[in-house]
């Protein structure tokens, strides 16, 4: 590839996204600034048995993968430990699954995540897993902690079904979200109803659709068997990772740099815009463990 | 959900096959530009972005074989039916309707005022036959064509990427194409008619786009927004030298503004402009 001089539409989509960029160009200066951070931890766990011959998550290998991760995240040896750093005998768990009919969380990741939520300390009966229905759940309305649970894939609109994404649903309009292809998604999370409830995110990265297409959004060609997680205290962190594998893979089908279209610009904006979480890759600290084949990044 | 009897649903029924070598009606649904959401979540927003007033979605079973779905829309003008169809040209011609292309299971067309979807959920040689057969059985019960919007018909044919026009209305669709800036600085809306369209190669290529706004005013103005946020160097000449050697150049002849991007002339850009000018009021 031949060297390329950055031109103004990539000093532009820079500053949109990257603090510093838009002082290039007068136009756009007042880009805001963010002073320097310690990293986010990210922790990308696959397993080659993550998937039976069929395509279906082996439950076994799901549990063994979400507690390997959480326990590396949270530096904590034991998984109940781990988890009981983050969730509270006397929460109210709300776990946002994603129930999208061609690439769903998966049962298998939602029962890992109850299973660790119980052994938490916190009662079925203060525990409830869904989607369309959070606004309405009671659980969920009166949810003192979150677990956000979603598969990573492409998206006409928003560029990529992300964790920001996945609170869509906590918003009686989820259209009025939609301008400027989901740009403010992240201000979702600032709503009184959802604002510092998150102690997990998990960006299921089992079979990530890569390449979106048509009305349905999906076909079987544009999905891979990635077989893993990604797990991250911070969802924008956890979403940039997702989204350098995603166009990795890009790359690796397409035999080119093919950017993702629209530009999942929502994904930076949450960092740039509105200080959700981290999307650089320099302040991300990304853990890798387990399968290395084909992991793209 | 079960189809609503509405009337735009019956006629839009009445160009889908009921059965198909083996595959029946499992469900048929009618949705409108508010109510799409319900079936493609926020990918509605594109459909929306071409004003489309109706869709028929109806799905096909048969036993031990994968589902067929076939999503019909009725775009209101065959201008938006081309438009949606310019969203996404990748895949090879399937020689049905006015254009077309198939991919990952996947055949998309237009024709007159529609734009039609006919997709496997597992592609196989079988599916694949299927899925062009009813794309072809539609094709022929829409007995009506359409024309392309007036003004692909302006573009300078020379070195022009004729699988590369794209036809549409506001700024999220420019951007989804070809990203000139985060804020609408050409001041799109469902209002103005674009296209953009490709030139030269891979390695050198230029993008002309062409907007014509509902009046001069309003042209004066998107162009003045331009000018101020993307050349201000350009200090009122209308072309400039960028960063990578390329040129930038814009312009208003009545109520349609031209830009030429990444030219890798000044007197290309000024061709192209010139090219457009000529051919306006013809």
């Amino acid at each position: 590839m031949k060297n390329k001089a950055m031109t103004r539409r990539d000093f532009i989509k820079a500053a949109s996204v990257a603090p510093l960029a838009g002082a290039f160009i007068p136009a756009l200066k007042g880009q805001p600034t963010q002073a320097a951070a310690e990293k986010v931890k990210v922790v990308l766990i696959r397993d080659k048995d993550a998937l039976d011959a069929f395509g279906t998550p082996n439950a076994d290998v799901i549990q063994r993968m979400l507690d390997e991760a959480v326990t590396t995240l949270l530096g904590e040896k034991d998984p109940v430990k781990a988890w009981k750093t983050i969730i509270r005998p006397e929460d109210t768990v709300g776990i946002k699954t994603n129930t999208w009919k061609y690439i769903p969380t998966t049962t298998q990741v939602e029962q890992a995540i109850m299973r660790r939520v119980l052994d938490a300390g916190v009662p079925e009966g203060r525990i409830s897993i869904d989607d369309r229905g959070v606004l309405t759940n009671p659980i969920f309305k009166n949810a003192t902690a979150f677990v956000n649970a979603r598969p990573a894939r492409a998206h006409h609109w928003s560029g990529m079904g992300s964790l920001i994404k996945n609170y869509i649903m906590f918003t009686a309009n989820p259209s009025a979200w939609h301008g400027d292809t989901c740009a403010d998604l992240a201000k979702i999370w600032d709503l009184p109803h959802v604002k510092g409830r998150t102690r997990l995110n998990v960006l299921v990265m089992l079979t990530p659709l890569f390449h979106a297409i048509g009305p349905q959004n999906y076909s079987k060609e544009y999905v891979w068997e990635y077989k893993g997680l990604i797990v991250s205290r911070d969802p924008v962190a956890a979403d940039a990772t997702g989204l350098r594998v995603i166009e990795a893979r890009r790359r690796e089908f397409f035999g080119e740099d093919k950017p993702m279209q629209p530009t999942p610009h929502h994904i930076f904006l949450a960092d740039t815009r509105h200080h959700l979480g981290v999307s650089g890759e320099d302040r991300i600290e990304l853990v890798k463990l387990g399968w290395t084949d084909g992991v793209l990044i | 959900m079960a189809a609503r009897p509405t009337d735009q649903g019956r006629a839009l029924a009445s160009f889908i096959p009921a059965e198909f070598t083996g595959w029946t009606i499992e469900e048929d649904q009618v949705f409108d530009a508010e109510t799409i959401f319900k079936y493609v979540d926020g990918t509605g927003e594109v459909y929306r972005s071409y004003n489309m007033k109706s869709l028929f979605a109806r799905r096909f079973a048969a036993k031990g074989k994968p589902v067929l779905v076939v999503d019909l829309f009725d775009m209101g003008t065959s201008a938006d039916a081309f438009g949606l169809f310019t969203h996404d040209l990748d895949g090879e011609d399937a020689a049905t309707g006015q254009g077309s292309t198939y991919k990952g299971g996947l055949l998309s067309f237009w024709k007159g005022r529609y734009f039609a979807s006919v997709y496997a959920e597992d592609e196989t040689p079988e599916t694949k036959q299927a899925v062009l057969g009813i794309a072809r059985k539609i094709d022929e019960a829409i007995r009506e064509t359409g024309e392309k919007p007036a003004l692909v018909s302006m573009l300078p044919p020379e070195g022009l990427q004729t699988k590369d026009i794209r036809f549409f209305h506001n700024h999220s669709v420019l951007n989804y194409h070809f990203f000139v800036a985060d804020e609408n600085i050409l001041q799109l809306d469902q209002t103005t008619a674009v296209v953009l369209a490709s030139y030269g190669d891979k390695d050198v290529r230029s993008r002309l786009l062409v907007v014509r706004y509902s009046g001069v005013a309003k042209a004066e103005a998107a162009l003045d927004s331009f000018v101020k946020a993307y050349m201000p160097d350009a200090k009122g000449a209308g072309i400039v030298q960028t960063e990578d050697g390329n040129w930038t150049a814009a312009r208003r002849k009545d109520c349609l503004v031209i830009i030429v991007f990444q030219a890798p002339s000044r007197e290309f850009a000024e061709d192209q402009l010139r090219w457009i000018e000529t051919r306006i009021g013809k």
